[in-house]
């Protein structure tokens, strides 16, 4: 059965693309896609939610990459956390999702030719550069496993892990007093 | 076979439309946005670098991780401060801020 549909696909001419390649243009599209649409979109609320949809495409990205735990912290702190703050925030200041106001400031061409020189330059950078490819790749690597990066966050990490937490910390307290409403 | 190109090419691309954005915005809440989507790109990378490249204890994992840290964190200073200023300002759009401007 598949393999007949295999044969016909090939008969067509269509190039065959193995399902991997299929999964990472079509989540790959998605991601610019939206990306795009949350720079550009002259409404605040709507870049935001193109910003959330965004970053579900790229915790697609990262299951992609055998990053499972990177992909579920992504959903959680991103989507889950920071696109409620954003959206709160956007809540908080009134006015701005209005049509008459211009959202992007003059420089928007200048901008546009910075951008694209910039992916031109990132573009010959990576497909020109040798990467130090360990000589071991034709087997395939160890599977990086969630065991492993707890253990490894725990042991070896555990310096910058608390590190992050006084950080979180000081966050918190600074958040709180400059979010503060000065009293008359 | 996706390559590590593919991927590092997709990191430079959502970084390239962040810096659109964040060069071309007004709003000071969209300017924030966009460097969210420039930490992205950043972390697509780390998680590519880490796959492909090999690494024994997951480092490019890692980092990406403290880096979604730091993001949140960075991201809710960002907003706190825009709802300070737009406590004084009445504005969130970031040519209003001339204060300091000479």
């Amino acid at each position: 059965m598949q393999n007949s549909i295999l044969e016909f696909l090939s008969n067509t001419g269509i190039p065959l693309v193995s399902f991997e390649q299929a999964c990472f243009y079509s989540v790959a599209f998605f991601t610019c896609l939206f990306a795009l649409l949350t720079v550009v979109s002259r409404n605040v609320f709507h870049s935001a939610v193109c910003l959330a949809l965004t970053l579900l495409s790229i915790a697609g990205i990262y299951l992609l990459l055998d990053a499972q735990f990177l992909a579920v912290a992504q959903i959680i702190i991103y989507v889950g956390a920071i696109m409620i703050l954003f959206v709160f925030v956007i809540m908080f200041t009134s006015r701005i999702s209005d049509k008459a106001i211009r959202q992007a400031n003059q420089q928007v061409f200048s901008s546009l030719l910075s951008a694209i020189t910039f992916l031109f330059i990132l573009y010959i950078l990576i497909v020109r550069s040798n990467w130090l490819i360990p000589a071991v790749i034709t087997q395939p690597l160890p599977s990086f496993t969630i065991r492993q990066l707890g253990s490894s966050l725990l042991t070896k990490y555990a310096l910058p892990f608390e590190v992050i937490s006084v950080i979180l910390l000081a966050v918190m307290v600074g958040a709180i007093v400059i979010g503060k409403a000065e009293k008359e | 076979m996706i390559s590590q190109n593919h991927f590092l090419i997709l990191g430079a691309i959502i970084f390239c439309i962040g810096l659109f954005g964040a060069l071309t915005r007004r709003n000071a809440i969209g300017i924030l946005m966009s460097i969210e989507l420039m930490f992205n790109a950043a972390n697509i990378n780390l998680v590519a670098f880490n796959k492909f490249l090999g690494s024994p204890d997951g480092l490019g994992q890692i980092f990406a991780l403290f880096e979604i840290a730091l993001a949140a964190a960075a991201c809710v200073v960002g907003l706190v401060l825009v709802l300070a200023i737009y406590r004084n300002a009445k504005s969130v759009f970031v040519d209003k801020f001339n204060l300091m401007k000479w």
